[in-house]
Parts: structure tokens; sequence; C-alpha cells
């Protein structure tokens, strides 16, 4: 049987041992481990910070309280309470954590109720990505005009455009505002370090076999047609992936709210882009929205589309492409699908759309 | 006997961390006990991203995507290579993932001691408490073989040998903490093994191909000193083809070759103490750390020993939870009125 004393010498050497621990720790953060000895001190300070940061908060408020907000304080304003809402937009500088979808799936497929209005999702940060550049020209039409210059041309335009319409509500931002040459994954990069809510990448289209003008919209997924591998493998000629490389990501990506919202925006530009450019030529084909996967549609866990705004191969297409005016048109209609998107869900949006029909 | 006066409710967590070189493990209050290997991996590019499906993955999932991720063993040689942000941020996701397996509920204060190689908390203490810090309410960080040592109420006349994979960590135990002279560190551990035996297998197969994970693999699974067993047979391929070797001599050859540093290292420390306790403490050392599962190694060490006059010496029931359970009954046993102040 273990003694009384034993028993006690042990509890004591704990006690020490305990205290020996402690003191080490404190020594660590620079601090004396006599603190203990005077609590009173941290709880006074403690009590004075609080008075401090409340009488702070009472003085701007006062200060800044009544003031009207204007409508980009708004925007802001719930932009922060959303991020704060919702797990999916919140961004940290922690890694970013996947939430699992598959729980909102029942809602998502609720008809008529648009994503973006569920979880409360704004646009801040639009990102505009001028297809090709640098090195790699992109295609060319038969009279010379090269697709990464009518990108970036396009691209500066409907910059110019969101930014002087929105009225300093978002930050338009291009991967590329000169000829350079950038990489995909680096376009992907920067739409992710600039934390952009949108990305756009604007390409022309070139089909040898047939004279005709077309115009699609694309957003990331598996494709069957041909031709839209094809298209996607032209497109992802700068990266070093292949085709098999996407059949396990396709796979893992499913119907995620990314591709929902994507189609959204996809269905959004191609709508406007076609009704508008009908206008101008007459028998111009709409491809509506499709899947195919691009490299530079993949990184970005925003909505992301591709549109192949009209055909250099079409020596007609080409010629309208060089005059500026046409330029700042599709710049016009593109900035018209976006506006479109953003303000789905919007209940006076909906009934002002479907009167117009 | 005078209750502690530690909070006993369910709004503290408290939680024992034992982060190692090639494994961390936790304990908490609330009886959870997870391990994980202490490796962390993060996906290369977005492409691999999208591949692995996980922004961060831990362990045999790490190994496993090693192809499309960045992979770090962030406490290499026991200790974090400071200035090299990864390792720090290693850590920190290892702390966090430990912290998520032992499911705190949302309201619960988490009170943590972590138990570090004894190298590391000598040379990144600071690192180490802002890798923990931003996980938990309050903290304290001891050294792995104290941990072992607390834990199993080796609190007086004692020694703990933790045979880690980066390093191999002394400590006596004289009825204080223990002060720096009380611990040493030799590299002669787990990793030094696996290195003798990748060579030793190259010369003698030189046209089998294995790489350092199968090494590893075979130590764990056969590794013995002391009592040799009939033969210790593996599969590995040579062109292609799967062939049995005999690698009975290697691995003792590798296990046996940190067994020279440690005996030195254990009668040298010994050796300060006034010869009364020298005794006391010769009977009582305890084996902890992967390495105690060495098949016959506290064999070996205690007739090594014996020249110095007679000891005794045992290896630690649960080698992957001894530090963990031992940091949790330090967090449990530490009165409130200390984890306020930290």
């Amino acid at each position: 049987m273990i003694s009384p004393f034993t028993v006690k010498r042990e509890s004591k050497t704990r006690e020490s041992i305990l205290k020996g621990v402690y003191e080490e720790n404190m020594k660590i953060l620079g601090k004396r481990g006599s603190t203990l000895a005077r609590p009173r001190p941290f709880y006074i300070r403690k009590v004075f910070l609080t008075v401090a940061v409340t009488a702070l908060a009472v003085f701007l408020h006062a200060q800044y309280g009544s003031a009207p907000f204007s409508s980009e304080s708004q925007v802001t304003a719930g932009l922060i309470a959303q991020k704060a809402a919702s797990p999916v937009v919140a961004r940290s500088s922690a890694p970013p954590h996947y939430p699992d979808v598959s729980g909102f799936k029942a809602i998502m497929h609720e008809p008529g109720m648009p994503i973006s209005r569920i979880f409360g999702l704004g646009v801040k940060t639009i990102m505009i990505d001028p297809g090709h550049g640098g090195k790699d020209r992109g295609t060319m039409g038969k009279l010379g005009t090269r697709e990464k210059v009518l990108t970036l041309d396009v691209a500066k335009r409907l910059k110019a455009l969101l930014e002087h319409d929105g009225q300093g509500r978002f930050r338009v931002l291009l991967t590329r505002d000169r000829d350079v040459t950038l990489p995909l994954d680096e376009r992907v990069k920067m739409a992710l370090d600039k934390k952009a809510d949108l990305f756009v990448s604007i390409h022309f289209n070139y089909i040898p076999a047939k004279p005709i003008n077309i115009i699609e919209t694309y957003y990331f997924g598996p494709s069957s047609d041909e031709k839209a591998l094809k298209l996607a493998e032209r497109e992802n000629a700068g990266s070093h992936y292949g085709m098999s490389d996407f059949r396990q990501i396709i796979e893992k990506l499913g119907e995620t709210m990314k591709l929902q919202e994507s189609r959204e925006l996809a269905a959004s530009i191609q709508n406007e882009l076609f009704v508008n450019m009908k206008r101008e030529d007459g028998i111009v084909h709409n491809y509506g929205v499709r899947r195919a996967p691009f490299v530079v549609l993949l990184g970005a866990e925003v909505p992301a589309v591709l549109v192949e705004v009209s055909c250099l191969s079409n020596r007609a297409e080409e010629k309208r492409l060089d005059t500026k005016h046409y330029r700042e048109n599709i710049a016009h209609y593109l900035e018209a699908g976006i506006i479109d998107y953003m303000k789905k869900g919007d209940i006076g949006h909906e009934k002002t759309r479907y009167a117009k029909r | 006997m005078k209750k502690p006066d530690t909070q006993k409710d369910d709004s503290v967590l408290f939680v024992g961390i034992d982060l190692g070189t090639s494994r961390s493990s936790i304990s908490a209050s609330n009886d959870k006990r997870e391990w994980i290997e202490s490796f962390v991996g993060w996906p290369r590019d977005f492409i691999a991203q999208q591949v692995v499906g996980k922004p961060v993955l831990f362990g045999v999932e790490a190994l496993e995507n090693r192809l499309s991720l960045d992979l770090c063993k962030p406490l290499e040689h026991g200790i974090i290579k400071e200035g090299i942000d990864r390792s720090e941020d290693a850590v920190k996701e290892i702390i966090r993932h430990l912290i998520e397996l032992a499911e705190p509920s949302k309201e619960q204060k988490i009170y943590a001691v972590v138990g570090v190689p004894s190298d590391s908390l000598k040379v990144n203490k600071l690192a180490i408490r802002k890798a923990v810090a931003e996980f938990v309410h309050s903290l304290m960080v001891v050294t792995e073989p104290f941990a072992v040592a607390y834990g199993m109420n080796l609190l007086n006349n004692s020694m703990v040998i933790d045979v880690g994979a980066g390093t191999t960590d002394f400590c006596i135990m004289h009825g204080t903490i223990p002060a720096e002279e009380d611990q040493k560190t030799i590299l002669a551990a787990g990793d030094y093994v696996d290195d003798q035996l990748f060579s030793y297998l190259s010369e003698k197969y030189p046209n089998a191909k294995f790489n350092k994970n199968m090494v590893r693999q075979f130590k764990e699974k056969f590794s013995f000193v002391h009592e040799t067993p009939d033969e210790v047979q593996v599969e590995i391929p040579v062109s292609g083809k799967p062939v049995m070797h005999d690698i009975r001599n290697e691995i003792q050859r590798a296990c046996e070759s940190i067994l020279p540093a440690m005996v030195e290292t254990t009668t040298e420390m010994i050796a300060k103490f006034d010869p009364e306790f020298q005794v006391k403490i010769k009977n009582n050392i305890v084996l902890a750390g992967g390495g105690s599962l060495i098949k016959g190694i506290a064999d070996y060490l205690q007739d090594a020993l014996k020249e110095y006059g007679p000891c005794k010496v045992t290896c630690v029931e649960d080698p992957l939870f001894a530090g963990s359970d031992g940091a949790l009954r330090l967090a449990k046993d530490m009165p409130s009125k200390y984890w306020e102040t930290l």
C-alpha cells in the first residue's frame, strides 16, 4: 500500500513540475512568471481597452453614422456582409476550403431560383482576359487581321464601358493590357490573386471549312462534340496539359455551383451578343452555350466563360471587325451580357426582361 | 489530497499533441485519439488541386498523391527549418488537422500541451508557439520525452529515451522540470537506420529496384536487434519481376548502427549524477518513440549497460500515443490560473 506521505510528496513534485512548465512557457513569450501574482493589472488593462474601443466606436458613429450611404458604400457593405454569411465566397489568407455543395442541391434545383441570389453573391471584380498575345498570335483572317490584336482591342473597350457604366461599383481588370505572351496558367493565377468574381475570356473563331459566321460561348465541362474539343485543344495550346488530364477533373467537378453560375453567365452573354449581332449580320449563326475543357476556365473558382465572338475566317466579318465602330458595338453587347447576368435574380429585372420579349 | 483547480467542465477541451518528425498524434479530454504521418502536401498548381480535390493533404494520402503535390515533412531532423515559410505552414496545417480530428465543439475553449523534439524546442520555441497559437485558446510547449515521462508518472530518478525518426532524445527526470543539461539529442534515430539499410541493400542487391519508402516499410515490419530470427524475406522487383530477397543481416546491421551512440549518451548522462541516484536512474530507463518497436532493443540496451552495474530498461506500451497521452495528462493537471495567463 502506498503511504499518505508518498502521495503527498508526489503531489508536491507534480505541482512544482507544472509550475516549471508554466514558467518556461512564459519565458518563451518573453514574460515573467510573476504575472500570476498580479492578476489585477491585466484585468484593469482589459477594462481600459474595452472602454477605449467603445468610446471610439461611439465617436465614429456620431461623426459618420448619419451621413447618407452612397451607392458604392452600399455595395461594399453588402459585400462584406455577404462574405461573412456565405461559406462559398469567403476568402481569407488561409488556404481555400472547398464547400461540400451536395447539401445545397435541393434548393439549387428549384426552378427560377438563381443561385447567386440564394447565397447573396455579389460581383466586385471583373477580370477580362484578351485571348492569346505576344508570340501566340491566335488565328489570322485572310486579310491579315490577327486574333490577338482584336481580343485586346475589344477587351480594352469592354473595360472602359464597364468602368464608366458601373460608376466605380466594381473593379475591372485585364489579364494583359498590351501585346505580351501570357501563359494560360498565369492568366488563371491572376484571376485568383486579384480575387476576381467573374472571369470572361475573349476569343475569335476560325472555321476554315465553311464561310459561315457563328457565335458561341463556352463554360468548362465535358464535351462530346469533336469540334468543341478541337477548339479547346487549340486554345489550350499554351498549357502543358493534355485532354486526358481533364477526364478526372471533370468527373470530380460534377454539377458544382461554379459550373451552374458559369452556364448562367455564358447564357446571358451569348444571348445579348447574338440578338444584337444578328442586326449587323443577318446570317450569323447562334451556336449557343456550350461546354468544353478550356484550361483558362478551370482554375478560377468563380463563374468563368470563354466567348468566341465571331469568325475571322468569314471575310465579310473580318472586314466589319476592322472598323472601330463595330468593335465598340461588340464591347457594348458583351457588357450587356455581363450586366444581364449580374442582374439575374433581381425580380424587377426579370419582369422587364420578359416584358421585352 | 488537495484537488487540482483545473476546469473540469465541458467548456474546455484539453488536448495533448505529440508533434513528431515522422508521426504526430493527438489525445483529447473527450477521449478522441488520432494520429497522422507528419507529411503535408499542397497541390502543385490549380490542375493538381482539381485532381486531388483538396487544398491540402496529410499523411498517407499526401504520400500517395505525391506526384501532384509539393510535399513537406516540416520537422525533418527534429527542427523546423526557419525562414522556409512552407515548413512553418506545414506545422500549422498539421496542428489544425489534428485539432479537427479531435472534434472540439464550437463553444469549447481549447487548452493544448504540445510535445516537440528537444532540439526543436531549443531552436524554434517561438516559431512553434506561433504555428500552434492561432488554433487554440491557451498553449504550453514541452519536449516529447518530458511529456512521456510525465504521462507515465516517471517524475523522479528516471530516464526516458525517445527514439524518433529524426532524432533520439534523452531526458532525465529528477523531480523538477528537466533543465537543458538533463536533456540531450543525437541524430542516431529512425531516419539514420533507413539510410543505412538503403545503402546495405543497394550494395548487396545492385539490380533490385527499391526506394526509401519501401526501405522504411521493411524496417517497420522486420526491425530487430539482439534476438536473431531465422530469416527475413521481402519481395523486391528485379528487372520488373518480383524476386524474394533475404535481408536479415542488413536489417540487423542497420538497426544496430544506432545502438553504440545510444549506449554512450545514456552512460554519459547518468554519470553526471550523484552515484546514489545513478543506480536509481539506471533501474528506471524507459524507451519511447517508434524506435522502441525495434524487437529486442530494450534487452540489448540492458545487456550493454550491465557493464556499469545492474539496470532495467523497458518500453512504453503504446509508442504512438505515449507522448500525446502524457501531454494530455499535463494539460488536465495544469491549474486553470496558469492557462488563463498564457
